[in-house]
């Protein structure tokens, strides 16, 4: 490496290394994927672990008006109780999830052999009420179809000429695939990870630069702009490199370590040539942001504006990743080619323990490095003209002394 | 030796220099005085090849600012405008860092280090990082890491800003050693006691322009007035922008 490139490249790191508060904030970020990913498991995974098991508690109005229904849903797990007094109010508060509502008339329909007519309270926008919801409407559903049998065969008539179609699920997915909810968001926190790994160098070497007013004195020394960018932006990647492994220690100690399975059910594992591979694909991004926060800090006014901006970077990426948390996005070499979201792809790919295409990967390091090349091209000229030594709207040599 | 002729730059409406001509010479204080805003700061920094003249030349020791920047760079210590130091660096470090740059390295460099931290009276500073020191203290990091490749030419932009007496006097008594020395030293002013005391050769620039120039006898011969300072305002025209 060229000598004075590494002058800098050492001064820099040092220098930043020095920075408790920046880095520890960035070990912060490291970890926030893995953890947040835990954290949801364990919430979300909870949460259907208790439904399905539980006995449900469900309030009933008039009960005593169908003993035979009260005493089929106590068989099946449902603890019946009072209902409050107004109970589409105490739902709509979210008091209870449910109620059953069993009118007067029942009885009455009951014998005769009409539909009787049952109602259920219920608010649709409670998403955590639906598994309660659901079983209590199945239960019905089977009470109804069960004394509906019954009555056929006192008429001499088989059940099954009612029943036309028999539906069977057979449900594919694999613990692993049932496990995406959680992964699919995982990518995109990587990739918020590389780009925030190196944002604190980057900035104080720029942006920081210049509001202290070291820049006007440094660049007389006797070195080339080329090299002052080169040897800055190279002193970002080792802390995002640093930042980045962490991460990845992190989601290999949730996925292989935490018992996540007493959570969610199953068993999941992440092996170390899946997180090899991650780390390969986020090398190059790694010089791609870096080299883009190079420039937008370098035009910002401040520190303080160039924290803002950069901060908000990681945003972009996100947004296609949004579509994929919810989208079943194949790899197509397409997506690839999307400067952050091709990474994303890819880092799904290798969590879920696919096999990943070697062109896939060939295709988005080298397009990142192209771009990357072409972003640091745009820094060094950034470096050349003079405007770079004024903030901007302060032209000449207007003085900045108090 | 720094050669300027007919310097001119502008920025977008502003011209700030309109043909400002002056040779500062070996072995003399020159110094650059005029109001603030006349165009010091430009100059220098055209000199410290970080602006490019419109139209002109300047020359340090022979190489053309515009031509060879990286040599003028090797042969110049600066004192700029802004002089922000690392504050998470010791004086040391801050100091080595810009030796390192300039190609120098081992012993040499230490020794060097070291010479200009007795020069500078930075003893008690030298090990501490340098957030939280008081503005002399600053200047002395800042003037020490600038001329830590022992420069034949040093360019200081009004050296003394917010000092205290004490230190202005420290730093007055460093740049006549380095006239002593036989170093081209240029420094700008807005303060006519400090050229006063100071400068073996005074250019007198305003507006972009030099009004006048030569020793400080030309000077008050040419304007028939006995105080120096009297001289300066007659040849300025105005006392606005300076300070006595």
């Amino acid at each position: 490496m060229n000598e004075r490139i590494a002058i800098i490249f050492k001064k820099e790191v040092i220098d930043n290394l020095r920075d408790r508060r920046s880095v520890t904030s960035t070990l912060m970020y490291a970890l926030l994927g893995p953890f947040l990913t835990l954290l949801l498991m364990m919430v979300v995974g909870n949460l259907f672990n208790e439904e399905i098991d539980k006995p449900i508690k469900v309030p009933v109005q008039g009960g005593e008006h169908a003993p035979f229904l009260v005493q089929f849903l106590e068989q099946n797990n449902v603890t019946l109780q009072p209902a409050p007094a107004d109970p589409r109010q105490a739902v709509r508060n979210g008091d209870v999830e449910v109620v059953l509502i069993i009118p007067e008339e029942y009885g009455e329909d009951f014998r005769l052999g009409d539909p009787a007519n049952v109602q259920l309270v219920l608010d649709g926008s409670r998403q955590s009420t639906i598994p309660t919801v659901e079983r209590l409407s199945d239960l019905l559903q089977s009470y109804s179809a069960q004394i509906g049998s019954l009555r056929l065969l006192a008429r001499g008539i088989s059940p099954s000429i009612v029943s036309v179609l028999m539906v069977e699920r057979l449900d594919v997915s694999t613990p692993q695939s049932q496990a995406l909810l959680f992964l699919n968001m995982l990518p995109y926190l990587l990739v918020m990870t590389v780009f925030l790994g190196g944002t604190a160098v980057v900035i104080d070497t720029t942006a920081g630069e210049r509001e202290r007013g070291s820049l006007e004195p440094l660049l007389i020394n006797p070195v080339r702009r080329w090299e002052f960018v080169i040897g800055k932006l190279l002193a970002s990647l080792p802390f995002a490199i640093v930042t980045i492994l962490i991460s990845l220690f992190g989601v290999a100690v949730v996925f292989n370590v935490v018992p996540v399975e007493e959570f969610i059910g199953f068993r999941l594992g992440v092996d170390l040539s899946a997180l090899g591979g991650i780390f390969l694909v986020c090398l190059p991004l790694i010089l791609l942001a870096s080299a883009l926060q190079m420039i937008i800090a370098t035009f910002a006014r401040s520190f303080k504006e160039a924290q803002t901006y950069v901060t908000w970077l990681p945003v972009l990426p996100a947004m296609p990743g949004l579509a994929l948390a919810f989208l079943p996005i194949k790899s197509y070499l397409w997506t690839i080619c999307i400067p952050a979201f091709g990474q994303q792809v890819l880092i799904l790919q290798f969590l879920r323990g696919e096999p990943v295409s070697l062109l896939n990967i060939a295709v988005s390091i080298i397009l990142t490095l192209v771009l990357a090349g072409v972003l640091i091209y745009v820094t060094v000229r950034l470096y050349s003209r003079e405007q770079v030594l004024f903030l901007r709207g302060e032209k000449g040599s207007k003085k900045r002394r108090a | 030796m720094i050669e300027v002729k007919e310097l001119h730059k502008s920025f977008g409406e502003v011209r700030a220099l309109q043909g400002v001509s002056f040779v500062a010479s070996n072995g003399q204080i020159t110094g650059l005085l005029g109001p603030n805003g006349a165009g010091k700061t430009t100059t220098l920094r055209v000199l410290y090849t970080l602006l490019e003249p419109d139209n002109g030349t300047a020359t340090i020791d022979g190489h053309d600012v515009r031509i060879e920047p990286l040599e003028v760079q090797k042969c110049i210590g600066a004192l700029p405008d802004a002089r922000g130091l690392y504050p998470r660096l010791t004086t040391r470090e801050n100091i080595r860092y810009y030796g390192l740059l300039h190609g120098l390295r081992g012993d040499a460099l230490e020794e060097q280090i070291d010479m200009l931290i007795k020069l500078m009276q930075m003893e008690e500073i030298a090990n501490r990082r340098t957030e939280g020191f008081s503005s002399g203290e600053r200047l002395k990091v800042a003037i020490g890491r600038s001329l830590v490749h022992n420069p034949k030419n040093v360019l200081l932009d009004e050296p003394t800003s917010g000092l205290d007496v004490m230190s202005t006097r420290a730093m007055r008594d460093v740049i006549r050693r380095l006239r002593d020395e036989g170093k081209c030293v240029l420094f700008s002013s807005h303060i006519m006691q400090e050229v006063t005391a100071l400068c073996d050769h005074i250019i007198i620039i305003s507006h972009g322009k030099v009004m006048n120039f030569g020793t400080p006898n030309q000077l008050r011969q040419a304007t028939g007035q006995q105080n120096l300072e009297d001289a300066f305002v007659s040849i300025i025209g105005t006392e606005e922008g300076l300070e006595r």
